[in-house]
């Protein structure tokens, strides 16, 4: 069709020989495209005499008169019919068959109970590496809250043990508060150790208290109210507080009164190279 | 595969176990990966640290 074919045919065309099951005449050479041509004739509708513009031009074809043939329409069929040009470049004709689906097969998982395994495992791994980096976050952070070791070096308080003689209280200030040490002698670790200490209010072994026997190291503050308890008095030769009238016992713990706890016990540890113990 | 089903019906398939199971193993992963690091450090700074040196000068005086 890239050639231009003159078609040449008579206009007086017979009359339609037969009809399609459709009731369509059959009229194969007919060109629907062929306008009316321009002429002089076509006044009154507004045109005045010049062509219409949506008619194709002369040279495309048209109607004439043969000397032989009589009246001839001639159009050239690779011309535009019209100063309108719609290309179609697609079509809507119906595809022949269903177009294919290429084969997945091959690319698809033979197992994939192990697929889901790795899967989540790779989703918990996630998780927990998180979860580690947020704690240890945290962890970090509440860490610069925390008192620094200089901070804490200060807290400390070092007592020279070898100036206690035995049987001796000693009363120093330790943060603020003053904290009893005890230098017990034999018969008062004895006596300690052999009270019935389960049915005390506060029961607590002689042993938990004192890391060394000899050693009594607690915070001189009654639990009753917070005063001052006084040195190797009351009933039981331990404190007594003055204020409310508790007794302590040569341990510290409670045995009489109000208070209701035995008396504090302050973390301590003893140096024992230099005879000194450390307070905080 | 067989592998692969035990751990997940063991682990996976319930949330609860599956969460603990990864904050547990958050705990045991900072306690190694610490553990790690710190072997590594002392490793690649043999001999320049307190602890390495401290003998030469304590046991002197």
């Amino acid at each position: 069709m890239a050639s231009i074919n003159a078609v040449k045919k008579a206009v007086m065309l017979s009359p339609t020989v037969r009809t399609l099951p459709s009731g369509v005449p059959v009229a194969p050479f007919i060109n629907l495209a062929a306008r009316a041509p321009a002429s002089a004739h076509d006044h009154g509708h507004g045109h005045g005499s010049s062509v219409r513009s949506d008619l194709p031009a002369k040279f495309v074809g048209g109607v004439s008169r043969s000397p032989v043939s009589g009246l001839v329409s001639k159009t050239l069929v690779t011309a535009p019919t019209t100063t309108f040009f719609q290309p179609r470049t697609l079509h809507t004709s119906a595809a022949t068959k269903e177009p294919a689906v290429p084969d997945f097969s091959s690319y698809r998982a033979s197992n994939t109970s192990s697929n889901r395994a790795v899967s989540y495992f790779m989703v918990g791994s996630l998780g927990l590496l998180s979860a580690s980096v947020a704690k240890s976050s945290v962890t970090e952070f509440l860490t610069t809250m925390a008192a620094s070791a200089d901070v804490l070096a200060l807290a400390k308080v070092e007592v020279d043990l070898n100036t206690i003689p035995e049987g001796k209280n000693v009363i120093i200030k330790w943060r603020g508060k003053p904290v009893f040490i005890r230098h017990r002698t034999q018969a008062e670790i004895e006596e300690a150790r052999s009270a019935d200490w389960k049915t005390f209010r506060d029961p607590q072994s002689d042993e938990e208290r004192a890391k060394k026997p000899e050693w009594l190291v607690m915070l001189g503050v009654c639990t009753h109210l917070g005063c001052v308890p006084i040195g190797e008095a009351g009933d039981y030769g331990g404190w007594f507080c003055p204020c409310h009238g508790s007794h302590y016992d040569i341990s510290g713990r409670a045995r009489k009164g109000p208070a209701p706890l035995n008396l504090e016990v302050p973390v301590h540890d003893f140096n024992d190279a230099e005879g000194k113990l450390v307070i905080g | 595969m067989a592998f692969a089903n035990t751990f997940y019906n063991t682990i996976v398939k319930r949330n609860s176990v599956f969460v603990s199971t990864i904050f547990v193993g958050a705990f045991a992963f900072g306690i190694g990966f610490d553990m790690g690091v710190t072997a590594f450090y002392d490793r690649w700074n043999q001999g320049k640290q307190w602890k390495d040196i401290r003998h030469k000068y304590v046991e002197a005086e």
